[in-house]
């Protein structure tokens, strides 16, 4: 073998350069794929958005998800009557409208030259149609308890009268109704399975391309003829990420939701990050309807037992702002600065409990006679704003009620099983969240009244009379400051019942890439009704 | 490593074994759903993240309940009927189809290049038994072969994808582009590059030992001896005689690692969020979505049936005592 | 046989390493939780801090000091991958054995059913497991152990075969020895160095499983793991955690198999007689 010395060196050259083959390929691939110039189109603009989640639905009024981004992706394709830009209502199909108390109606002149994507043009026949389709086959985000029906005027004027007054028409229907092209949709039957190229026909800024749900990728492109103006890209992608701030940080995303901690990283590497008002609580859910915690001084003991501002900083590191009492966002401009609070106080706390016959045991932990008091407390990954977030909320609440005297048995379960117990009544306690919170004051009444159907989040009481009076007189009150004096006097019986705890409003945030021109923002109140979201269909079009 | 009749025998007994094993398989996805604890269907969805409509229930119960015999799940296998996925809303065979192709990539991409490096590298290395490059090979390699996937994987994706962002972090390719075939070819080798290095980091070291150790064996034997006295120069040694040998238990290793494919990179899919049937199949059992998770543990064992069979074929091609056994 | 292998093992550095890695990290499984800083599980700590004297390694996401974590979490890897190699040992040794001593049915019967548990893919079926039912781990290490014995056992078995035709235990037989008193007190002891190669080798791979079963978060969350710590380490990668917070465990999970690499490695080159022709002739 030795003798073989110049044939083994010219071997190891052999080998010596496939290992160097190799590893120049590897650094040919990574800085040609790099490249995203490689990969766009010449001409043509496009912009995508990344979500955590990917798969919100298909983009058509029944098919989508009942969650905030699925109605989003919707709005690119189906136009409202009118719609919010970032400082309030803008004309989207109705280029003027009016409230006639004496006729009870809201009246709305059209845009004109609106065309379908399907190249039919669109007239105040379509709208009418909508409004008594709905009316048919409800559709879960327009909500049409005040509406009697619809009626369209010579070609482009509508009218749509109420059976009582509603305050809140046009943010609910108004501005979320996405209206539906009456030459398809008047031969559907069965809306929840129609699935024909023609249930994407709309008459919005961007022409609905393609969906794939295992990719959880949506791909759009623009409508030429919009009647706002021309679109500012061609073409609209959404990907499924996990990764955001890689996604952005690599060009693969131009627009995504981030964690609050990642503001700081972006900003230096010069991405534009948004923040939200806030929109979106975390809600401490109480089953009243069993003791004790029927007893609303149980209720107010248990308020004074956790501690809104530690929940922030153990769970959040400090990204979060304690939660009025009262329901309603700290920024909603109906919101009552003199809402009852309680503060974090465990002195009251056995002042409660002790006057409510409970008494400390050995261990600390408060019972009746022999019966110790354990509180099953149910906590999950909760959806915001598209992404799942865990947390430890349940941990921190946990210790927060032991240290109190109360023991607490925490159980995690996914999103779906509480959602289902919730509805059941079929907990103690449970930690859930919701938006909404900055949009049209109707939000009170999803979340508080008995009556109004929908939400697993609401908290279902019916125990105050005075409060259900209240819910429904806000909704039929037309004059604005009437109706915020009507809104106030809610929050204060809220807080004062505290059928549902309101624990914080997290961080929300976007970020952005300014070099593709796009100045992305949270719209005021939300998108539609209260989505917390930064994509407004505004933003695309010039 | 002589073969013999009895060996051969031996092996047709493992194929017998296998097949069976195969078949016991088929048979474990259609006790799935009978297996799970309790009413099946709620346990299934309750905590899924699809909430199913009152008439959805009714028809998944009466559609598991509906014993219609194992002779009809296995025809409608065959057809490709293999259900609907409740958590995708799209066809099983759609899903399948779809991370297939990227699963066979990855890890047919990642054997094949480890076993030439392991083979090539492990060869030479025998054969310069004693030198530097040969202990430092050696000493490199059962370094490598003690560092799990999980760690190379991680280290590889915080280095190169998330700090340097020579590649993406993760994806099988760019959604939605309309680049030319050429470029969407680099952009899916851009994509496959981390998992494809972690896989072969993790693969070739061993094939480089194995292969060095069985050369080391026939490196002594007598027909060597019998080539040299012959006058061949030793490129023709080593490849054409003593590898051929030593050949034997890197194809089967390759042709194992194959069977496995399914689960053979899920830590490397999900670390790299490489959309294959490992992050399929894992996607489905979190969401309890039971008509993936069986066709995917059915096409796992058809998979180890074939490959296991085609590897007698590849027996006797590169051993042709085999065949002359007979 | 015995006084050769053992004075090559001695001098392998190869083993010499796999086997102080081995200890050390077997010490820190035992010794280690008690003597953690903190309890693992308190989260009063403010998330996400850089180490500090009092915590060397820093404060994870969740409020918890990431050494006293990283403690537990080998304790916990080490137990599964020792209780699950143990066990793929016993098994493996019990039916090699038989089957090699009894031939015949049992045998072809044995040799079956290992064949037919060597086509399973072992992963599938612990995720399985793993995901719908949610075992306690340690249910999950025997389960491994029955899928892994089959390798031990077919190598248990040819050893078996061969040392059934030598001359002292064919002496001991004919002396009227029973067939279990020579399969306990004859065959396996002689076996030995085959079952420290086959454990080292099951260990590393149960350890490898449980890593990754850990890793995908299959086991019970407040249940530590090396895979674990790694996995929510990874979602903060954009913050600057990778070094006290990643890095360790990615280490640690390392050093662990790879001494049980090297264990094996080096007790397979010493104990394989046609590798040991070529080593015998290096030193010569």
């Amino acid at each position: 073998m030795r003798n073989l010395k110049e044939e083994t060196m010219k071997k190891d050259i052999l080998l010596f350069n496939l290992k160097w083959i190799f590893i120049l390929l590897f650094i040919l691939i990574s800085v040609i794929g790099g490249s995203p110039a490689l990969l766009a189109r010449e001409t043509g603009k496009e912009v995508r958005i990344g979500d955590g989640k990917g798969d919100w639905g298909y983009p058509s009024p029944y098919r989508h998800y009942p969650r905030g981004p699925g109605y989003v992706r919707m709005s690119w394709v189906f136009d409202t009557l009118v719609w919010k830009d970032k400082n309030g209502y803008i004309p989207a199909l109705a280029k003027s409208w009016r409230y006639d108390p004496d006729a009870q109606s809201f009246i709305f002149e059209l845009q004109e030259g609106v065309k379908w994507h399907d190249g039919k043009p669109f007239s105040a026949d379509d709208v009418a149609f909508t409004v008594n389709y709905f009316k048919r086959h409800p559709y879960a985000w327009v909500s049409m308890e005040a509406v009697a029906g619809a009626e369209a005027n010579g070609p482009n004027q509508v009218t749509i009268k109420l059976k009582k007054p509603y305050a809140p028409f046009l943010a609910y229907v108004g501005g979320t109704m996405p209206v539906i092209p009456k030459h398809i949709w008047e031969k559907v039957d069965d809306p929840k399975r129609y699935s024909d190229p023609g249930a994407f026909v709309g008459t919005g800024p961007f022409k609905f391309i393609d969906f794939n749900k295992a990719k959880g990728t949506y791909l759009y492109e623009a409508n030429r003829e919009y009647y706002l103006g021309l679109p500012k890209v061609d073409r609209l992608i959404y990907i499924k990420t996990g990764k955001p701030l890689m996604s952005l940080l690599s060009g693969k995303a131009d627009l995504v939701n981030i964690r609050p901690d990642m503001a700081k990283i972006l900003q230096k590497k010069r991405m534009v990050v948004i923040e939200n008002q806030r929109g979106w609580n975390k809600k401490l859910m109480i089953n009243h309807q069993k003791p004790p915690f029927n007893d609303k001084r149980f209720r107010k003991a248990l308020a004074h037992a956790v501690n809104q501002q530690e929940i922030i900083d153990k769970a959040h590191r400090g990204f979060g702002s304690p939660a009025s009492f009262g329901l309603l966002s700290l920024d909603h401009e109906f919101y009552n600065p003199k809402t009852p609070t309680y503060n974090h106080n465990p002195a009251k706390v056995r002042e409660i409990l002790e006057s409510l016959g409970f008494q400390k045991d050995a261990r600390g932990f408060y019972g009746k006679g022999s019966r110790p008091l354990v509180v099953e407390l149910l906590a999950s990954n909760i959806t915001v704003a598209g992404d799942s977030v865990t947390d430890r909320d349940g941990e921190v609440i946990k210790r927060e009620l032991e240290e109190a005297g109360i023991q607490v048995k925490l159980i995690n379960m996914e999103q779906a099983s509480t959602d289902a117990r919730i509805r059941n009544w079929d907990f103690d306690l449970a930690i859930s969240g919701h938006g909404g919170l900055l949009g049209d004051a109707r939000i009170l009444n999803m979340m508080i009244s008995p009556k109004v159907k929908g939400s697993v989040n609401s908290a279902r009481y019916g125990a105050n009379k005075e409060l259900l009076n209240l819910l429904n007189a806000q909704v039929a009150e037309m004059d604005p400051e009437k109706r915020k004096r009507l809104v106030w006097k809610i929050q204060e019986i809220y807080a004062e019942e505290l059928p549902a705890i309101s624990l914080y409003y997290p961080v929300s945030m976007s970020a952005f890439n300014p070099g593709k021109g796009i100045k992305w923002y949270y719209t005021k109140g939300g998108v539609a009704f209260g989505i917390p979201i930064s994509q407004n269909r505004m933003t695309l079009v010039e | 490593m002589v073969l013999g009749a009895n060996q051969a025998a031996g092996r047709f007994g493992q194929v017998i074994s296998f097949s069976l094993a195969a078949l016991a398989m088929i048979y474990l996805s259609y006790l799935l759903p009978r297996l799970l604890p309790g009413d099946f269907v709620t346990a299934t969805y309750a905590s899924a993240n699809v909430t199913l409509t009152a008439e959805q229930e009714a028809g998944l119960r009466a559609y598991y309940t509906r014993d219609r015999g194992f002779g009809d799940y296995l025809l409608r296998l065959v057809t490709l009927d293999w259900g609907y996925s409740y958590s995708f809303l799209t066809p099983v065979s759609d899903l399948f189809l779809g991370a297939l192709p990227w699963t066979i990539l990855l890890l047919g991409s990642a054997n094949l290049i480890s076993m030439f490096i392991g083979f090539l590298t492990g060869v030479e290395a025998a054969w310069r038994h004693g030198s530097r490059t040969e202990k430092g090979l050696v000493g490199g390699m059962t370094v490598l072969e003690g560092i799990p996937e999980i760690c190379t994987g991680v280290i590889l994706l915080i280095v190169f994808a998330l700090n340097l962002q020579w590649f993406p972090a993760a994806g099988a390719e760019t959604a939605y582009t309309d680049a030319t075939f050429f470029q969407r070819l680099i952009d899916m080798a851009h994509h496959l590059a981390l998992p494809l290095t972690t896989l072969v980091l993790a693969y070739f070291p061993g094939n480089f030992l194995l292969t060095r150790n069985s050369m080391m064996m026939v490196i002594k034997a007598h027909y060597i001896e019998t080539a040299r006295a012959k006058g061949l120069p030793p490129r023709r040694i080593r490849y054409a005689h003593a590898a051929r040998n030593a050949l034997q238990p890197i194809v089967t290793r390759f042709g194992l690692r194959l069977a496995f494919m399914i689960t053979g990179a899920l830590v490397v899919e999900r670390i790299n969020s490489y959309p294959g049937l490992g992050t399929l199949l894992f996607n489905a059992i979190q969401a309890r979505d039971l008509p993936v998770i069986q066709a995917v543990v059915l096409f796992s064992s058809l998979i180890v049936l074939c490959v296991i069979l085609g590897m007698e074929g590849v027996y006797r091609i590169i051993d042709p005592r085999i065949g002359n056994a007979h | 046989m015995h006084i050769n292998v053992s004075r090559d093992l001695w001098q392998d550095p190869w083993f010499l390493v796999g086997l102080s890695l081995t200890l050390l990290f077997a010490g820190l499984a035992l010794l280690g939780p008690p003597l953690a800083p903190f309890d693992p599980w308190d989260i009063s700590f403010t998330p996400i801090s850089p180490p500090s004297a009092m915590h060397p390694l820093g404060i994870n996401d969740g409020g918890q000091d990431i050494f006293s974590e990283l403690l537990y979490a080998i304790r916990n890897t080490v137990a599964f991958g020792l209780l699950s190699g143990f066990t793929a040992l016993g098994i493996g040794v019990l039916l090699g054995a038989i089957s090699g001593w009894f031939g015949g049915f049992v045998d072809a019967i044995l040799m079956r059913i290992a064949d037919i548990i060597l086509a399973i893919p072992a992963i599938m079926i612990l995720i399985l497991t793993a995901a719908l039912f949610q075992p306690a781990s340690y249910i999950l290490a025997l389960i491994l152990a029955s899928l892994m014995w089959p390798t031990i056992g077919k190598a248990i078995r040819a050893q078996t075969l061969s040392l059934r035709e030598s001359l002292h235990i064919r002496a001991a037989s004919q002396m009227g020895g029973g067939n279990w008193h020579i399969i306990r007190r004859h065959l396996i002891p002689e076996m030995f160095p085959l079952y420290l190669i086959g454990f080292a080798a099951k260990t590393r791979m149960a350890m490898f499983m449980e890593a990754s079963l850990a890793f995908l978060g299959l086991f019970d969350p407040s249940r530590k793991s090396l895979g674990m710590m790694i996995a929510y380490a990874l979602k903060y990668y954009y913050m600057e955690v990778w070094w006290n917070w990643l890095m360790p465990p990615i280490l640690c999970l390392s050093l662990i198999i790879m001494g049980f690499t090297f264990l094996a490695i080096s007790l397979e080159k010493v104990v394989d007689p046609r590798l040991r022709e070529v080593l015998v002739e290096k030193t010569a």
